[in-house]
């Protein structure tokens, strides 16, 4: 199957801050969890990465983030090639997981203090750090309190704050709306479009089609470890990204039978 | 970073519920155990001093030093009351014959059995059980757990080198843990003061020394403990396995350890050596007996007319009697030396068997650290012995000194001469001075020797460390963060 890629965005092609080129990973069971995958995100842009289990989003963050290696081809941040310098790759990007982990017994804001010092912030005082959770809507009486107390949208804004404080050029989600409630996701994808307007490299995976279609710069849909197709913000105003979803998730059978 | 991180770790332990409980029931337990040692030494104090004062008491109105049966006690001394080891099962006392061998008998289980049932909660036990779990319980999620949770992939999503991070949490949790137990060992020693222990200088470094080896198996635990959560991806697998290696290291290596021992390397009971004694004592005395028959038979046919004093044959016959006595108890002397030595070679090999493989486990080594440094592993017996062997030399002198030449082996035979009127001359009899007899001092090893002693397993205490915290290091910078 071949890369469905419309043309691409010439200013997000111009300095991509995040990039993968011809990135490949096979897990030493054989499993090909990514097969030559090429995308470019650049500042002030967000790329949401659609595809079902298995499909290899996870797989080409956590290449991003340093946490395994290619096999073949590389992830780049800013130009660095993450498994040759993750550290200094990793000083360029902030990242929000899907179940947002802190620390149970630590306030919201004692886990915004370590998390942002553990950055690389240390210049932030409990001001700046209560300003920033005020900025993701976590009411103030919550922010003295132990985070074992809080629902998942609330765990996900300090996350969030958390990456915000951090204030690094991209940031990296994990399904950031999953599991959350449409007001809160709404709230989400508000904060997303603004970090974008701030200059963000943003770079998500998502089942969440509705939300992709809603703040996506890009969309990339992937399929058993390929990008099988690419599609800019402008041209799904005139696609239904659903039905080209579940066309490619279907296989190369229900491609046929679409275009039938 | 590095500190950023101890910092997290230990608010993160000492914050928690688990460890407030916890913490809050050992410290009660450090405290319980040197109360309970204070109370156990002064009792025994009060003990061993009304037995020394019933030992004087039952030789007011003796005349005569022969007389004398002295018995020497094992004094209690503080360390023991906190790090018992062997104490209780030792015998305490001694009694010292002017010849022969020495035996301790009256151990305290011997005589209050209800004690041996449970033993004591002393510090070994809460740093060998109590401390070991407690380790095992707040580290055994220390790698495993952060990833269950998902914090370890925040964490290392920034640039934190995986080095910095474990340093930092194996630091962090080594200080949470330690740093704490430091208050109640502090106050149990304001309260061994307070309850009136006479702890010396040289007593407080043997504790301090205690407490070191203890705190270098609890860090073995917890570099184990780490080790293994860095090689598992669930924390109940972790702890599964920490538990299974717990009971192995704590409960099932050292006994089998010793057992295994006794069945590779015999050594002869003590039954033995006294029934060969027994055997040599009954054939010399057949020969002597005979040696007796014999001089009396020569001497009474050699000079039938001669006329001499009551008092100088039986001087001439107990010249020779002491002789063939002196005879007897060099061989039964040689014979019992030769017995104990070789007992004491199989015991040697026996033991060197039973603490090197015991020693697989760190749970023994500091056993054998902590009652080596307390004065009461494997040697007191020995120790005690040696001293009161020593002792039983110095009395034989004082005896003898006091008796002119006389000792209390062997047979004496006293004459008294009637005079013409049928009276028998009076000798002046004065009655003995107790406090003359020579005192029993016990001296512990010097620290300078318990520490030589003691510093192989301080050492494998601290290669565990090494070990286990190089493992948790290596293991987690291969760790698949996913």
């Amino acid at each position: 199957m071949n890369l469905d890629r419309t043309n691409l965005d010439p200013t997000t092609e111009a300095q991509p801050f995040l990039q993968t080129v011809e990135l490949t990973k096979r897990y030493e069971d054989g499993t090909l969890a990514l097969d030559r995958v090429s995308f470019e995100v650049g500042p002030g842009r967000i790329y949401a990465m659609l595809g079902g289990n298995g499909a290899g989003k996870t797989t080409t963050l956590n290449l991003f983030l340093g946490f395994i290696e290619p096999t073949s081809g590389e992830a780049l941040i800013d130009g660095i090639a993450t498994h040759v310098d993750p550290l200094r790759a990793k000083e360029r990007i902030a990242y929000v997981s899907e179940n947002v982990a802190l620390y149970p017994h630590f306030t919201a804001l004692q886990n915004l203090d370590f998390f942002v010092r553990l950055g690389g912030r240390n210049d932030l005082d409990r001001e700046q750090l209560s300003a920033a959770l005020d900025r993701v809507g976590l009411e103030r009486q919550a922010h003295g309190k132990r985070l074992k107390g809080f629902s998942k949208g609330m765990r996900q804004k300090c996350a969030l704050a958390i990456a915000i404080l951090k204030d690094a050029p991209a940031i990296l989600l994990d399904e950031p709306t999953s599991g959350l409630d449409p007001k809160a996701g709404m709230e989400f994808t508000q904060l997303l479009g603004e970090l974008r307007d701030e200059g963000k490299a943003i770079l998500m995976s998502t089942h969440d089609i509705f939300r992709a279609k809603q703040i996506a710069d890009r969309v990339g849909i992937m399929d058993r470890g390929r990008l099988v197709a690419e599609r800019q913000q402008a041209e799904l105003e005139g696609e239904d990204l659903e039905a080209l979803y579940v066309r490619y998730m279907a296989g190369p059978s229900a491609e046929v039978a679409c275009s039938a | 970073m590095f500190s950023l991180i101890v910092r997290k770790e230990l608010r993160e332990i000492l914050g928690t519920p688990r460890f407030v409980a916890t913490f809050g029931v050992v410290s009660l337990l450090i405290l319980l155990a040197f109360y309970l040692g204070a109370r156990s030494y002064v009792h025994a104090r009060a003990q061993h001093e009304a037995a020394v004062a019933e030992n004087l008491r039952q030789m007011e109105g003796l005349t005569d030093w022969l007389q004398v049966r002295p018995s020497i006690s094992l004094p209690p001394r503080p360390l023991a009351s906190l790090v018992t080891g062997i104490s209780n099962d030792v015998g305490r006392n001694v009694s010292v014959m002017g010849l022969g061998t020495l035996r301790a008998s009256q151990s305290r289980y011997n005589e209050d059995p209800v004690l041996a049932v449970f033993r004591f909660m002393d510090l070994e036990f809460i740093f060998q059980v109590v401390l070991s779990l407690f380790a095992i319980l707040f580290a055994f999620d220390l790698i495993s757990g952060e990833k269950e949770r998902g914090t370890l992939r925040l964490a290392l999503s920034n640039p934190v080198p995986r080095s910095t991070w474990i340093l930092g949490k194996l630091c962090g949790a080594a200080a949470a843990l330690t740093l704490p137990l430091l208050v109640p060992l502090v106050l149990g020693g304001l309260l061994l003061v307070m309850s009136g222990v006479p702890m010396q200088s040289e007593d407080w470094l043997r504790l301090g020394l205690v407490v070191l080896a203890g705190l270098l198996y609890v860090g073995a635990n917890l570099g184990f403990a780490v080790w293994v959560s860095a090689l598992t991806h669930r924390s109940s697998t972790s702890f599964l396995v920490l538990l299974v290696s717990w009971i192995l290291a704590v409960l099932v290596v050292p006994p089998s350890a010793v057992m295994l021992a006794a069945r590779s390397v015999a050594v002869p009971s003590v039954d033995e050596s006294l029934s060969q004694l027994g055997r040599l004592r009954t054939q010399l005395w057949a020969e002597d007996r005979k040696a007796i028959d014999t001089y009396l038979q020569d001497n009474m046919a050699e000079e039938p007319d001669r006329i001499e004093t009551a008092a100088a044959i039986v001087g001439r016959f107990n010249e020779f009697f002491q002789q063939r006595s002196e005879a007897r108890s060099q061989a039964l002397e040689e014979l019992e030396a030769r017995l104990a030595e070789q007992r004491a070679n199989r015991q040697a090999i026996q033991e060197r068997w039973a603490f090197s493989v015991a020693r697989l486990s760190p749970a023994a080594a500091f056993s054998v650290a902590a009652t080596g440094l307390a004065g009461t592993a494997l040697d007191l017996p020995r120790h005690f012995i040696d001293q009161a062997r020593a002792y039983q030399e110095v009395y034989e002198r004082f005896q003898k000194e006091k008796t002119g030449g006389r000792s209390s082996g062997g047979i004496q035979i006293a004459v008294r001469v009637a005079s013409a009127d049928g009276e028998e001359p009076r000798e002046e009899e004065v009655a003995i001075d107790p406090l003359e007899l020579p005192t029993f001092d016990y001296q512990s090893p010097p620290v300078a020797e318990v520490l030589r002693t003691a510093a192989f397993d301080l050492g494998l205490l601290a290669l565990f460390n090494v070990l286990f915290f190089a493992g948790a290091f290596v293991a987690f910078l291969r760790y698949d963060v996913r």
